[in-house]
């Protein structure tokens, strides 16, 4: 009796489990195949440390481990790393290190790669892209095999985020590698210069033609990636893109074009449409102070001529511009119009916008008590540049929605190097339209707009923004962190020294067979849970 | 011929250093600078000065002219200041993909132009002439870049994706790269439509000139001459007329060759090709001045070498050209 009783269970047990192996086999990823992957523009080089661009910074997510990573809910999880603990002071942050990460070129991660890695990006002769925002780090101490150490000279808030995803987050390098290979190999895409901890190998870099990336079969997930291999290819032109997509030639594209989404959906009914909250802003920017010497980035300063007036600013970019009208002409309404330093879709946003209502009257009053009116017009030069067709757009609106102030607004359309020149060089120039970087916090802003940053394209000279920063990233309660962004981004509105628009959406179109892909904006690009269903 | 050869090999050096040094000189007065896009987001004036005394761009342009001139004799054609790569390398990886198209394009232009001269001249002012002088004329009129996004509407979105949109596949034996397609049928697939797209704006100008000298032609004492002695109208057209009529047009078609090139960047980019008009965009784009010099050097070189190779086919078409030293 005993003996039956426990066959029944048995029995019972192994129907359950083979239903659920069945459910398991009905909805389990399948293995194998190639993504093939649309960029709509070109890699700049492969030395994830220094390098600009997305494009380069999706290819690190995939071929690069972090310590930690960042969820689309803004959780930190681990990634290289198992645990980590922060003292009580936030000063030093300890990581404890998964056992089983091993680099491509088959070394192995340990605490002294953490040290390597964070070392190089301090070092300023390595000029890493991300070394403004190790600032607050202090040190790296290996504390044993599997245990770093990071110890910072005062607390910092966003320490966790940053190394998740500032910038895709810290990238760890293979050290033998960086010390076997010169930055130039690198930057050329050397596979075996190359190196990192990812869920894919470099395979092949050939600029112009493809970028080829190969399941790597140790990666320290147990069973992911699904996919033997990614290509990646340029197709710059949407409506191209839009063509490979239709014929099936792309699964999926990593940047497409906003104008170009409703024809693309009308054409490709079962397309995933990827978007979320814009983190990117979309600005007119108002340059405030220009060189008193004539020479660009002069530490000695002059007010500009127009916009130093926070009169005209305001009358300007704040009372003289319909954000809502732009955005229906600019993107048929599918972006948030948006006043606020950080974009809609950033941490400790807030909607300030209402503090500049479209009202054409109130700026032509400011005009005149600065001066300007019938008998002194006021012209301004608005510069934007070719990268996006939506760039001249907005400003096309904008020097409309000027003539009905009585304000004229040239138009300078330049290439974007020229722009870029013009913006960090302190050029000359009194307005510009662009969307600049995708933001994941306000303190990740400071590197475009606090006055010592290099970005700082109106080169305001107002320290309290600096200050403001700084209080917002050493504060380490949340909400007092939250009142402190919420006064930071009334105080820019008011001040106008940085004008966002609205936000700038950004989309990814993935093929109906491209499974397990998560949206996650800018910031990652992840293909090692995608699999296709085909 | 020899002699005439090597003089013509030797005052085509001059003509490619002053391209080069054109090209050198621009690049550096127009607006923008590559180290601004290496330190992106990095960007600090201190880095800047360094960068760009690291590079040498702090130099002047003459002195970074002769630097670049002494690698160059050296067989050094510079490395991309942003990635690095071998410029000699990249551009010779591109080559192939643009002098295929720029060839088969002109093959188009060829296949269309000279049997619709011949109607239109033959037959002039009947509508088989208005017809190929009014096709002409469209055909000069629509630029590149439009023929090629009808011609993606048609055979890529349109008619199930007869044909590919982008990309490439090598002919067999010519992979530049590891992973690499490779295939006859894969590479006409992938060539066709760019082929179409450039061909067709030369087809019409080319239409247009061969039928105004093939009305000339057919009209000289020659060709009656030949029709008297009794020969059909074909071999006078085809043979003797033909021929004649061909020099002006093979002399416009070298000329030609550079507007191939610029019309390459455009059709390269809307069909996402691996050949040297993109890499030549992106270069120029990025303020890439080691990879623009290596893209006008050697367009340079295959623009001359191109009017040097329809000067020589002058003596094929009329055996009365003799070139002496």
């Amino acid at each position: 009796m005993r003996m039956r009783r426990l066959r029944l269970g048995v029995a019972a047990c192994l129907a359950v489990s083979l239903v659920a192996a069945g459910v398991t086999t009905a909805d389990a990823q399948k293995r194998g195949g190639t993504l093939r992957v649309a960029y709509g523009n070109e890699i700049l080089g492969l030395d994830f440390h220094t390098l600009p661009g997305y494009e380069m910074l999706w290819v690190a997510s995939n071929v690069g481990c972090g310590l930690i990573s960042l969820t689309p809910d803004g959780k930190i999880v681990p990634d290289a790393a198992e645990s980590w603990e922060i003292s009580p002071d936030g000063l030093a942050y300890t990581f404890k290190l998964k056992k089983n990460v091993l680099f491509h070129d088959g070394t192995r991660l340990d605490a002294s790669v953490v040290k390597f890695n964070i070392d190089r990006i301090l070092d300023p002769a390595t000029r890493a892209s991300t070394r403004t925002f190790y600032a607050p780090v202090h040190s790296v101490e290996v504390l044993d095999s599997h245990t770093a150490q990071i110890r910072l000279k005062y607390p910092y808030a966003f320490m966790m985020h940053m190394l998740a995803a500032y910038r895709t987050g810290l990238i760890l390098h293979s050290p033998t590698a960086t010390q076997k290979y010169s930055v130039e190999d690198r930057k050329a895409g050397k596979p075996e210069a190359v190196v990192g901890c990812g869920p894919f190998k470099l395979v092949e870099w050939a600029k112009g033609t493809h970028l080829v990336m190969d399941r790597f079969d140790k990666y320290f997930e147990p069973g992911v990636p699904y996919l033997d291999r990614i290509v990646i290819r340029v197709i710059k032109d949407a409506v191209t893109q839009m063509a490979a997509f239709k014929a099936g030639e792309i699964d999926f594209i990593a940047d497409f074009s906003a104008d170009h989404v409703d024809t693309l959906r009308a054409q490709n009914p079962r397309a995933q449409i990827l978007t979320g909250k814009e983190t990117t802003p979309m600005v007119a920017m108002m340059k405030v102070t220009v060189p008193a010497d004539g020479k660009p980035m002069s530490k000695d300063r002059a007010p500009h001529a127009i916009f130093n007036d926070i009169r005209v600013r305001k009358a300007v970019g704040c009372y003289g511009i319909d954000r809502k009208e732009i955005v229906k002409i600019a993107y048929k309404g599918q972006a948030t119009p948006w006043l606020g330093i950080i974009p809609p879709g950033s941490l400790d946003t807030v909607d300030v916008t209402h503090m500049c209502p479209y009202d054409p009257a109130k700026a032509k009053t400011l005009l005149a008590e600065a001066g300007y009116g019938p008998q002194k017009p006021l012209t301004f030069e608005l510069m934007t540049n070719t990268e996006k067709s939506v760039f001249h757009v907005i400003a096309t609106v904008i020097k409309e929605q000027m003539a009905r102030l009585g304000v004229t607004a040239n138009l300078r359309l330049v290439d974007k190097p020229s722009w870029m020149l013009t913006a960090t060089q302190d050029g000359p120039f009194d307005m510009y339209v662009e969307d600049l970087a995708s933001l994941l916090s306000v303190d990740q802003n400071a590197y475009l707009s606090a006055t010592t940053a290099g970005w700082n394209s109106t080169r305001h000279v107002d320290t309290k923004v600096d200050e403001y920063y700084a209080r917002y990233a050493r504060e380490m309660d949340p909400a007092k962190r939250r009142a402190i962004a919420k006064e930071f981004q009334e105080f820019s509105a008011d001040k106008l020294y940085w004008n966002t628009i609205s936000g700038s959406p950004f989309y990814q179109i993935a093929q109906p067979w491209m499974k397990g892909y998560v949206y996650q904006a800018e910031f990652k690009v992840f293909y090692k849970k995608v699999w296709l269903d085909k | 011929m020899r002699i005439y050869l090597l003089k013509r090999l030797i005052e085509i050096v001059p003509t490619i250093l002053m391209i080069t040094f054109v090209v050198f000189v621009m690049m550096r007065s127009i607006p923008g600078d590559p180290v601004v896009a290496l330190l992106g987001d990095a960007y600090t004036e201190d880095d800047a000065i360094k960068v760009r005394a690291e590079y040498g761009l702090d130099r002047p342009v003459l002195v970074q002219y002769v630097i670049w001139l002494g690698k160059l004799v050296r067989g050094d054609w510079g490395h991309s200041i942003l990635n690095g790569r071998p410029v000699l390398n990249d551009v010779l990886i591109r080559l192939p993909v643009t002098l295929e198209l720029i060839v088969l394009s002109m093959a188009v232009a060829l296949a269309i132009a000279i049997p619709a001269a011949i109607i239109g001249a033959v037959r002039q002012n009947t509508w088989a002439d208005y017809t190929a002088t009014s096709v002409a004329m469209i055909g000069v009129s629509i630029p590149e870049f439009f023929i090629g996004v009808l011609l993606l509407l048609a055979f890529s979105i349109g008619m199930g994706g007869m044909l590919p949109s982008s990309g490439w596949v090598y002919l067999p034996g010519t992979c530049p790269t590891i992973v690499c397609a490779a295939s006859l049928l894969g590479n006409a697939h992938h060539v066709l439509m760019p082929a179409i797209a450039l061909g067709i704006g030369r087809a019409a100008l080319l239409t247009r000139l061969l039928r105004a000298s093939m009305l000339e032609v057919i009209r000289t004492e020659y060709v009656t001459t030949a029709r008297a002695k009794g020969l059909a109208e074909r071999p006078v057209v085809l043979k003797h007329a033909l021929k004649n009529a061909l020099i002006p047009t093979v002399t416009v078609m070298g000329l030609q060759i550079g507007f191939l090139i610029g019309g390459a960047i455009v059709v390269e980019t809307l069909f996402a090709m691996p050949g040297l008009g993109t890499f030549g965009i992106d270069a120029i784009i990025a303020r890439d001045y080691q990879q623009v010099q290596g893209f006008a050097l050697l367009t340079a070189i295959a623009f001359v070498g191109m009017n040097l190779l329809v000067d020589i086919t002058y003596t094929f078409l009329d055996p009365r050209i003799r070139y002496t030293g």
